[in-house]
């Protein structure tokens, strides 16, 4: 029984870990653009010219990197993209070396993430 | 034993994980809605046994949203749990002092996530 309950538990497992792959590709765009939002900021923070509702895009984009990429196994990400949302949030804001700095590497795990073959 | 469970978040992708997750690993039957506002209607029709709730949500947020189903009679008594992102002290306790039944955390391991909530709410 309990080697039936373990199969049980490993086919579950390969699954999940199967589903999450094909859920992860179908939201890659959505990633993508979180990211893009943060290196828009950077780039504007660098510029002097970071909007308030830029600020506030780019505070909710790193909000939902931090949700989201450690359910994909990017754990890293979730500790970044949650570092640079409470800089954005927080009185004076990232500096524009640490924001493009922390875009830079979240863009390189979010397109550094091993996906599946097609197919 | 099958329960029934509301995710309401308005992110597609917590969504979609967190309903693969608690239909593949507990077999429960999982509802969804992507705002407050549709989770209010679907909690009224569906009943379900919990709701997963995000916090962070335009238009009507996770806590406006608890309220409105505390004040429902049909929806006042199902077990809620607040999903978020801030890990904060502050909104920690902000979000306990709402008197939703947990806090549960993004991310969150798609494996233990109904493990999660059964314990929470003393299921196991």
């Amino acid at each position: 029984m309990d080697s039936l309950d373990q199969s049980d538990g490993r086919e579950t497992a390969a699954a999940i870990s199967a589903a999450l792959e094909r859920l992860w590709v179908r939201f890659l765009p959505e990633m993508r653009a979180r990211v893009e939002i943060l290196e828009a900021a950077a780039v504007a923070l660098a510029g002097g010219t970071l909007s308030g509702a830029q600020r506030e895009s780019a505070t909710s984009a790193a909000h939902k990197l931090a949700g989201t990429l450690g359910t994909f196994s990017l754990a890293r990400g979730t500790v970044l993209a949650r570092e640079l949302e409470q800089l954005y949030a927080g009185g004076d804001g990232p500096s524009s070396e640490t924001a493009a700095q922390m875009a830079k590497e979240l863009r390189e795990m979010v397109e550094g993430r091993t996906t599946p073959a097609a197919g | 034993m099958t329960r029934k469970i509301l995710i309401i978040d308005d992110e597609d992708d917590i969504r979609e994980v967190a309903a693969l997750s608690l239909e593949s690993v507990a077999g429960w039957e999982v509802i969804t809605a992507g705002s407050g506002a549709e989770g209010l209607a679907r909690a009224a029709e569906q009943l379900p046994d919990a709701i997963l709730l995000d916090v962070m949500m335009p238009g009507m947020d996770g806590p406006t949203t608890f309220r409105e189903l505390r004040k429902n009679p049909l929806t006042a008594k199902i077990p809620v749990l607040l999903l978020t992102a801030k890990v904060q002290s502050t909104d920690q306790r902000r979000f306990a002092d709402l008197g939703v039944e947990a806090v549960l955390f993004k991310p969150f391991d798609p494996m233990t996530l109904s493990t999660q909530i059964e314990t929470a709410l003393g299921w196991s």
